[in-house]
């Protein structure tokens, strides 16, 4: 191949190739960048929360406006549970003080030992026996609660601690990682010789906190076997696909009627938590896919712009060199390879930007590293760009009359 | 001269309209984005009560058990248990004091014919009106002996009143809120600090978004037994049973603040609070031993990161993508000017000189510069409505902040003039010799 008069006829004016080469090379670094934030920010808005079927499952959520008393409560929010329940198409319905991605829940720091420091903070779930089936939990060790379990507590006056407890794999694995089998072991609700303490009797495969942060603590969860009187309650409703919307609007009648004293009644489904949990990430990832595609619209027009300028101010040599029996394909073949040579340069100084890149936003937000394979990817597709881009020049180029070379001289 | 050269620099564009088309276009869409997400990022990071930020200071002091303390960890929560609110809401320090904490519940409308209304707001002290300059549409905040009597009076929010009283003035009258009856003290007019910096640790839906709907007596929400709406951190601590147990445990959910004039009351409030934890030290509370610290606003919104690392990274990639542009523009700018090497010869063989080439092409970049920066901007407002899809915080603030706005625009301008020096330097070191030798 003829690389030597190329890369000497590009030596002799640098600085068009260096800024197509410079456009490339900035380019790649924000393309390969960006579509790792966006691999990252989908990965995480599609982890899954440990629900057998997101779609059918909506949260209730009651507020008194007066608390009834203790005993009432409880009364009432077990005939609700019934209720519910008995709306033709749900599949489970528990009361619950909490749900996965709705980003408001208790917190609480666990221990595998009195002495051991510091506690785990872990999300906090307190409800009943239906609560593993309702949400569609695995259990993947021990055993779902026992209705004698379940803790029945008033906040204005008892101090309960539930003496079992189910966690999530996740934890199980975090406070005892050489251990095959948990279930039986005691955990510490905090530190020190008066910390409660209570028994494992279940693990679940997964189970999100409510947060659903970023990391392996997402599924730091414990659920604790209590029903408590509050001026709140909160049920998870579980139905037969396609019935959600229908039975939403149902379960809110249903409770509006359970009660004489007025409440604040509302319904969400759990693909309204996620859709909110996740919306800036989402937007983000959106807004990255938009600037990228710009990226190599912006790269390209560069790129077409450059080699139709050089393909026009030598028009007069490719005559010369057609007149002296240059193929259309050599000429073609000219300006590909010299735009070859400059995209390689870009896509050099490309990798060596992007891995830069990369380090800064490593350190200042928390980003994983970038993986050789998004700098592959990006490399290819400027260096076929880049070919596609030279191409509607060169053809221009190719077809350039030997008879040119005769006329202006 | 001037005018001469502008209509050469129009005509020249004119001749390859779509080359001028893409200049202006890139250079727009990269204004555009770094215009837009900047707009974003400074209006998250303004100052939410600038007369008076450095004067409002939070109290940061570390409450934790000792068990599971590591010495030297950051203090992880950052308000503080009742009783400590209450023995810093008498300490007499700086000028004035409040405490924060966040209630909810329900108002029941008098006519049955309206729905019960789903409310928040902020239990707090007489003084947070002034302290944080809350406007007021009617009436005014309580006395202080309403404090000290935790009576029950309310001041509410402007769109309140206006669900409630309609345009009528409702100071004096009652309404049913959380199941009891509260006499209306005062209506505040719009009031939305952005970020919503006093008890910003506390809204779920962020930091920019929504406004209170009414605010009671601090002592009267204790009094009444209105648990906090936020979170309540009790990590490692146990409690008693009923609210008894919650008012006197070391769970903390009050948020504190400390009104100063100047630096010297600074260190004073810091001093009172170092000598605070030593005494309790004493008691066997705050073992830790861990700094005692203050903020003042600005300096209390950076610990709470209260702008999140996204927009910072748009900020970033958009100045990025900016760069590109301008990149861009320079290598479409010196093939255009490139081309023109006959008319240049031949201007410099009739007298012209370099300065005056330059001039001439300059004027051709600027108009470029000018007309990619005018699109842009337009653009952004389109770039700004995108961002504000992403999320309510950002539909919240992204609203166009003109001094920032031609700021940026002038940034921009300036950049692309910057981009077109080369190539217009180019353009006029051309030797009209050669160039009129190759006709």
């Amino acid at each position: 191949m003829e690389i030597r008069p190329i890369f000497s006829a590009l030596m002799r004016n640098k600085m068009a190739p260096l800024l197509v080469a410079a456009q490339v090379a900035i380019s790649l670094a924000l393309l390969a960048n960006a579509l790792h934030i966006v691999k990252e920010r989908t990965v995480m808005s599609s982890r899954q929360t440990g629900m057998v079927d997101e779609a059918s499952t909506f949260l209730l959520d009651l507020r008194h406006l007066k608390a009834p008393p203790h005993e009432e409560n409880i009364a009432l929010q077990l005939r609700q549970t019934q209720l519910l329940a008995a709306i033709p198409g749900v599949l489970g319905a528990t009361w619950t003080t909490q749900m996965p991605l709705t980003r408001s829940g208790s917190q609480s720091g666990i221990t595998h030992s009195r002495e051991v420091k510091p506690s785990v903070a872990a999300s906090r779930y307190y409800s009943t026996d239906g609560f593993i089936n309702t949400m569609g939990l695995k259990i993947i060790e021990g055993r779902d609660f026992k209705a004698e379990e379940i803790a029945i507590v008033n906040v204005e006056t008892d101090t309960i601690q539930p003496a079992t407890v189910i966690i999530t794999r996740a934890l199980a694995n975090y406070l005892f990682p050489n251990e095959v089998s948990v279930v039986g072991k005691p955990i510490y609700w905090g530190q020190g010789a008066d910390a409660d303490s209570s028994t494992i009797v279940g693990v679940v495969e997964r189970l999100q906190t409510t947060n659903a942060q970023r990391g392996v603590s997402a599924e730091y969860s414990a659920i604790s076997p209590a029903r408590i009187s509050s001026p709140r309650s909160d049920f998870v409703i579980r139905v037969e696909a396609g019935q959600r919307d229908r039975i939403m609007a149902e379960s809110e009648e249903v409770i509006r009627k359970s009660h004489a004293q007025p409440m604040i009644i509302r319904t969400e489904s759990v693909e309204k938590h996620r859709a909110e949990r996740y919306r800036n990430d989402n937007g983000l990832a959106w807004m990255l896919i938009a600037v990228s595609v710009l990226l190599m619209l912006i790269t390209v027009s560069g790129i077409v712009g450059m080699t139709a300028l050089w393909v026009s101010q030598r028009r007069k040599q490719i005559g010369v060199r057609r007149a002296l029996g240059a193929t259309q394909f050599d000429i073609l073949r000219y300006f590909i390879t010299e735009n070859i040579l400059i995209t390689t340069l870009g896509i050099a100084t490309g990798l060596l930007l992007a891995i830069g890149l990369n380090q800064l936003l490593v350190a200042k937000f928390e980003l994983a590293k970038l993986p050789i394979s998004y700098l592959t990817i990006g490399s290819v597709i400027f260096f076929l760009l880049g070919i596609v881009a030279a191409y509607a020049p060169a053809r221009r180029a190719a077809s350039i009359s030997p008879a040119l070379a005769t006329r202006s001289v | 001269m001037f005018s001469y050269y502008f209509k050469l620099g129009l005509n020249s564009l004119r001749r390859n309209p779509i080359l001028t088309a893409l200049m202006v276009l890139t250079l727009a869409v990269g204004v555009a984005a770094s215009i837009s997400t900047l707009t974003v990022l400074t209006a998250m990071m303004s100052d939410p009560i600038p007369e008076k930020s450095r004067n409002l200071l939070v109290p940061l002091i570390d409450n934790g058990p000792l068990e599971g303390y590591e010495a030297g960890k950051e203090q992880e929560q950052s308000r503080l248990p009742y009783r400590d609110a209450v023995t810093f809401l008498n300490s007499q320090q700086g000028i004035r004091r409040t405490a924060v904490y966040t209630v909810s519940g329900a108002i029941e409308p008098a006519q049955a014919n309206l729905p019960v209304l789903d409310i928040s707001g902020s239990a707090t002290t007489a003084d947070f009106f002034t302290m944080f300059e809350v406007p007021f549409l009617f009436g005014g905040a309580w006395r202080v002996e309403d404090d000290t009597a935790a009576a029950n009076v309310v001041v509410i929010s402007k769109n309140i009143s206006e669900k409630l009283f309609g345009n009528d003035n409702p100071v004096g009258k009652r309404i049913r809120l959380f199941g009891l009856d509260y006499q209306v003290a005062g209506v505040t007019a719009v009031w939305r600090p952005s970020p919503r910096f006093v008890n910003v640790f506390n809204n779920q839906r962020g930091a920019y978004v929504g406004e209170e709907d009414v605010f009671i007596p601090f002592a009267n929400a204790i009094a009444t037994q209105k648990r906090h709406d936020g979170s309540t951190w009790c990590m490692g601590s146990k409690m008693g049973p009923g609210y008894q147990g919650l008012l006197d445990s070391e769970c903390t959910w009050v948020q504190f603040w400390f009104e100063v004039t100047n630096a010297a009351e600074r260190t004073a409030v810091h001093e009172y609070l170092r000598g605070f934890t030593a005494e309790q030290r004493k008691l066997g509370r705050y073992m830790r031993n861990n700094k005692d610290q203050v903020f003042d606003v600005m300096e209390w919104m950076a610990h709470l990161g209260v702008v999140s690392d996204d927009r910072k990274l748009s900020a970033w990639l958009a100045f990025g993508f900016l760069l590109l542009c301008l990149v861009n523009t320079v290598g479409l700018l010196l093939a255009k000017f490139s081309t023109r090497g006959a008319e240049v010869g031949v201007r410099r063989a009739l007298g012209a000189s370099r300065r005056q080439i330059f001039n001439q092409f300059f004027v051709e970049t600027a108009v470029l510069g000018l007309a990619g920066g005018a699109l842009g901007l337009i653009l952004s407002f389109g770039g700004l409505w995108l961002l504000s899809q992403q999320s309510l915080q950002i539909a919240a603030v992204a609203r166009i902040d003109w001094q920032m706005f031609f700021l940026t625009f002038a940034l921009a301008v300036s950049a692309s003039l910057i981009a077109g020096i080369w190539p217009t330097w180019r353009a006029c070191t051309i030797s009209p010799a050669a160039e009129l030798k190759s006709q």
